[in-house]
């Protein structure tokens, strides 16, 4: 049963591979071994580099269905849906995981309409009921402090995004075989009414969402100039600089920056928390973090609740010794 | 220029208190306030509709008391409202949300420019407005931080992703989903309230829409939640007291020892702290 | 004839009130420094005997790190702050009356202190002795729904009373700024104000009884759930307000009130702050609506405020912005009364208009207010938060004037407050650029000029943070010697020995 078997939407840039795939690999092989099924790496772009999808086939991936066309080459909602949908059509897919990215969380929602079937958001655990063979997605909701397990349970494919670092990426497996198709783009997908025209990378920080440790900067940094020792800190520890709600309404800190429930959810290796009192808004975004730390005078500051280790004082005294202790000899 | 800005009504998180007990959020007494990033898409519909005329209209899904949210609306300078309210609707999921906002929206045209707000604080998905765009066969830029040029055929816009921005460009009709950086909300203001009052807001059901009872509501929603559980964190915070500049030093040092035997450190400042404080 | 304060045993107090001279702060502080000789110290055997009237666990002596946290209030400059000889936590009010009895007996200062939230020094021990602490006093002791009155013990957190009365449809209307650490007995003490005061008046409003402990160590009980009582003199509105100087209290009942179920808020800007203040009475009068609350800010307040916040509303233009709470039983009803406030100030030349009515926007044109004192902090680690009254028609001229004070000083002075009954926290901010010896030098000169204007214009000292001893040396500026007399006739004869909290209040008589 399940020919068309389980599906992964990998991403790629510049033709590589992004590491959010190798995650979603691991995710797909899971349920694939569990439900006894092949995994399939599906991925889009102008030209993708080979080796990667060889890689893919390393890393767990039984198949690798790769489209190719100059119009893939960045993400446009409309090519990459039509391209998508022709697939899924042809092959109809039991399951189809993409990642809670910028490029999943605008692709997968549309392409769901288009399939007629559902779609849950940034899932942190998958599974599979054994009695039925459904797809179990299990999300935080309601600002994290409650998880909603979610079942599609007559459309198909059952669709579900996936929280980026919720799990580590698959391991490779030299020598592990598989297939490779690598296909031109259906028809379909050569037009856009989306043009791209340009791009600017992020100025200078760590983008918080690829980053495996994090500083974020809170109220008690009380004043933009200040900002600048969680920078240092956050150099110090090859951390992304982020910052509360409140911090970048102040402006000491720009949008792309804010972890929170209206700005990013992250889920890295390292979260230290400097000044930060922890709302329901803020640890909605951070809480899945491997590792808490948090620095705050007031002992009844919310985010203790959720830290791993935490220190009841000044940050101005603690964040200094602690640079010195990390860049020290 | 027609400008459509489906909104959410969402309890104000930042009001919300815990239940420690039992790990839920305690609702009661919560006001219900639009989705903080519907605010940025109403400011942004708002600001491109004074600079090339036309209108904003408003619209939600919802129950009753939804009309709150878009007298809200209302009041900051949106022109018309519209709610979806109906029994039909209860437990929609995205799928059935955005298909009903859609066939709303068909209602409504012609329109331009749909903006939506990139998620709502309470589901957090982010699945609706481009699940809108796909149930209208309309292009869509997500994750919008700024429009730098809107003509009657036209829309140029700065898209936020991972590594920067794009500067993307989209044929007219078409959607928008925006993010903070897009334009900071104005306040209501007493005249805009007093209008607000005043205007006739029509509610639309599902039989004004068009729509079978196997499209709308719990029924036509393909998603089915299961279990509601509470996460089990168990994470039991080692809580050091540091009430001067001689125990924070102290802290401090216990602080990095203890980021290096967790293996949290990068390499080269793990060796040092890890030499520093006789951890491996 | 001056009732002669410092014989037999009070305090010599500033040598002179020098008002008018540049010492005058520095006087106070010199003073507050010294040990009267007539006071006695806190003996070993004297300890003991505490110990044995409060049980070994509540007497904290000895310990200089233990003690220090009682030696100050909310006021950061350390020139007020004055140590403790040993703090006591008494369990009972037999317990302070022993306290008190002891005390005169042995001539040792005792200096009440509830929260320690205060912003006059009330709090502080000037003549060291004893600090007798009221958080063991900490009980809600009875909420008499039938006559809508709540007894508490004074330790009792004001913030802890709403969530006991809301279920029952009441609230209390005493909401001073810090309500959530503050305590009842200090909000009493203090007759505490806040941001609610132009409707629901201040804290003595609400007190119906008292039990005390007097300063001669007697326990006397004014008034009940009574809520009119003209039962010879009224010492009930004589206690409250007098900062620990009469008598400690150790009931308290308080009438409650409806408690109103919607509220809005108003943020008005103005090209002025006569246009502003102009449109106060319009509001009241022609509007016909008592605001909850109606707090002024003037340009350089909410400039520093605003940008401090990165607040992007269209305010450059404003000269003034008021802040007017309406609250009333249902939501139409208040949006009548926002829709009326709103049309007067309109009317009254108000630039914008804006309306806030639910949590996120209240939050955001609260927080304008709120973060006046921060956003000042971040630009000057020096500021004296000062408490003045003025009429409300003489706001716009204390504006300016305040404006020409600080041109001349070259300091801001941002003055912002409660509008709606003048009470202006006018705050004196140090130029960074100042030594901390030249900002000494030079405040008791800008606040000469600032309380010399305020008395000018028909104004007070003090409108809800007290004298305490930070003002004292001004008292003269706005107390006549007769009214000076009366009150120091009133200490005399309720503390002959001069142990309740001496040194606060009342100046010394003049040379």
């Amino acid at each position: 049963m399940a020919e068309a078997g389980i599906w992964i939407f990998g991403e790629q840039a510049r033709g590589r591979i992004l590491p959010v795939t190798w995650e979603l690999l691991t995710r797909g092989r899971a349920l694939a071994d569990k439900r006894g099924s092949r995994l399939t790496a599906v991925v889009f772009g102008a030209q993708l580099d080979r080796a990667d999808l060889q890689e893919a086939i390393e890393r767990g991936a039984d198949r690798v269905l790769a489209c190719e066309a100059p119009l893939l080459e960045h993400f446009l909602p409309e090519p990459y849906a039509a391209c998508l949908m022709h697939l899924i059509r042809e092959e109809s897919p039991e399951i189809l995981l993409g990642a809670a990215s910028s490029t999943g969380r605008t692709l997968m929602p549309y392409v769901a309409i288009k399939a007629d079937t559902g779609l849950t958001a940034d899932c942190t655990e998958l599974d599979i009921e054994t009695q039925t063979g459904l797809l179990l997605q299990t999300r935080p909701a309601i600002g994290g402090n409650i998880m909603a397990t979610i079942k599609t349970p007559q459309h198909r494919p059952q669709m579900a995004t996936v929280r980026p670092h919720s799990t580590p990426p698959a391991p490779r497996q030299p020598g592990r075989v598989g297939e490779i198709v690598v296909r031109r783009a259906p028809p379909e997908a050569l037009t856009s009414r989306v043009r791209r025209r340009g791009f600017r990378p992020a100025a200078d920080e760590n983008a918080l969402a690829e980053a495996s440790r994090i500083v974020c900067v809170g109220r008690g940094i009380k004043k933009g100039e200040h900002v600048a020792l969680g920078r240092r800190l956050a150099r110090a520890l090859d951390a992304a600089l982020g910052g509360t709600r409140d911090v970048v309404d102040r402006g000491w800190l720009e949008y792309p920056a804010q972890i929170g429930l209206s700005g990013k959810t992250v889920t890295p290796r390292l979260y230290i928390g400097l000044g930060v009192s922890g709302s329901i808004q803020h640890l909605a975004g951070m809480q899945t973090a491997e590792a808490i730390v948090a620095i705050n005078t007031d002992p009844d500051a919310m985010i203790f609740k959720v830290a791993d280790f935490g220190i009841v004082g000044d940050l101005f005294e603690v964040v200094p010794a602690l640079i010195k202790h990390l860049e020290e000899r | 220029m027609k400008i459509l800005i489906p909104i959410k009504q969402v309890p104000e998180t930042n009001a919300v208190r815990m239940d420690e007990a039992t790990g839920t959020m305690i609702r009661e007494g919560v006001d219900a306030i639009i989705n903080p990033l519907d605010l940025y898409a109403l400011e942004l519909g708002l600001r491109l509709r004074e600079r090339a005329g036309g209108e904003v209209v408003a619209l939600t899904m919802g129950p009753p008391r939804a009309i709150e949210a878009l007298r809200e609306a209302v009041a900051m300078g949106a022109d018309h409202a519209v709610l979806l309210s109906d029994k039909a609707f209860a437990g929609s999921d995205t799928w059935a949300t955005s298909l009903a906002l859609a066939a709303a929206i068909r209602k409504l045209a012609p329109y331009d420019l749909i903006i939506c707000g990139e998620r709502a604080t309470d589901g957090d998905t982010g699945q609706v407005g481009p699940g809108i765009a796909a149930w209208l066969d309309l292009p869509l830029i997500s994750y919008v931080a700024g429009v730098s040029e809107l003509t009657p055929r036209m829309i140029q816009a700065r898209r936020l992703v991972e590594e920067g921005y794009e500067d993307l460009e989209m044929d007219l009709p078409g959607l928008i989903t925006v993010v903070k950086e897009a334009a900071a909300p104005r306040l209501p203001t007493l005249r805009g309230k007093q209008r607000a009052r005043r205007l006739n807001i029509p509610v639309w059901g599902p039989d004004d829409l068009g729509l079978t009872a196997t499209q709308r509501g719990l029924v036509g929603s393909p998603t089915r939640v299961v279990k509601i559980f509470r996460p089990k964190i168990s994470r039991q915070a080692h809580l050091v007291k540091a009430p001067d500049a001689a125990a924070a030093a102290r802290a401090a040092q216990e602080l990095a020892a203890w980021l290096a035997s967790r293996h949290l450190l990068p390499a080269a400042a793990a060796s040092r702290a890890g030499q520093e404080v006789g951890h491996g | 004839m001056p009732l002669p304060m410092s014989v037999p045993h009070g305090p010599p107090g500033p040598a002179a009130v020098a008002v008018g001279s540049t010492a005058a702060a520095g006087a106070t502080a010199a003073h507050v420094a010294a040990r009267p000789p007539a006071y006695q110290p806190v003996t070993p055997a004297l300890l003991d005997e505490l110990r044995g009237i409060v049980g070994p666990a509540h007497v904290i002596a000895g310990d200089p790190e233990k003690l220090e946290a009682y030696s100050h209030d909310e006021i950061a400059e350390p020139e007020y702050a004055r140590m403790p000889e040993c703090v006591v936590r008494p369990g009972s009010a037999a317990e302070i009356a022993a306290i008190m009895k002891l005390a005169n007996r042995e001539r040792v200062p005792v200096t009440p202190r509830g929260a320690g939230s205060g912003l006059s020094g009330g709090a502080v021990p000037v003549h060291g002795g004893i600090v007798l602490l009221t958080d063991r006093l900490n009980k809600v002791l009875e909420f008499d729904r039938a006559n809508l009155t709540i007894t508490v013990e004074p330790g009792v957190i004001t913030n802890e009373i709403n969530p006991l009365v809301r279920e029952a449809g009441l609230f209390f209307a005493g909401y001073p700024m810090s309500l959530e650490s503050c305590s009842v007995g200090g909000n009493v003490a203090e007759n505490a104000g806040g941001g609610k005061a132009v409707k629901y008046g201040v804290t003595g409003r609400y007190v119906t009884g008292l039990e005390l402990v007097t300063p001669t160590g007697e326990i006397v009980t004014l008034g009940g759930k009574l809520s009119k009582d003209v039962t010879g003199y009224n010492l009930i509105q004589l206690m409250v307000g007098s900062e620990g100087t009469l008598g400690i209290f150790t009931k308290i009942t308080l009438k409650l009130m409806p408690l109103p179920k919607a509220s809005a808020d108003l943020l008005v800007l103005f090209p002025s702050a006569e246009s502003a203040i102009a449109a106060v009475p319009r509001i009241i009068a022609g509007g016909g609506i008592l605001p909850t609350a109606l707090e002024f800010m003037d340009r350089t307040s909410f400039m520093a405020a605003c940008e401090y916040l990165n607040e992007t509303l269209d305010y450059q233009q404003a000269g003034a912005m008021l802040l007017i709470t309406v609250d009333g039983a249902t939501a139409t009803e208040v949006e009548a009364a926002y829709e009326a406030v709103g049309e007067q100030c309109l009317q009254g030349g108000a630039l914008e208009v804006y309306v806030a009515d639910n949590h996120t926007t209240s939050e955001r044109v609260w927080k304008i207010r709120r973060n006046i004192a921060e956003a000042f902090k971040v630009r000057s680690p020096r500021q004296s938060l000062e408490d003045i009254v003025v009429p409300i028609a003489a706001i716009p001229a204390m504006v300016t004037g305040l404006l020409e004070i600080a041109r001349k000083w070259d300091i801001e002075i941002p003055c912002y407050g409660h509008a709606g009954d003048g009470n202006l926290h006018a705050t004196p901010v140090m130029n960074p650029a100042w030594t901390d010896a030249e900002w000494h030098d030079r405040l008791p000169r800008i606040l000469e000029e600032i309380f010399t204007l305020t008395a000018r214009l028909g104004g007070t000292l003090s409108g809800e943070h007290g004298i305490g001893h930070k003002r004292l040396a001004w008292m003269p500026l706005f107390c006549s010697p007769a009214h000076l007399e009366m009150m120091r006739a009133i200490k005399l004869a309720l503390d002959p020995h001069l142990i309740l909290n001496p040194g606060k209040i009342i100046p010394p008589p003049a040379a």
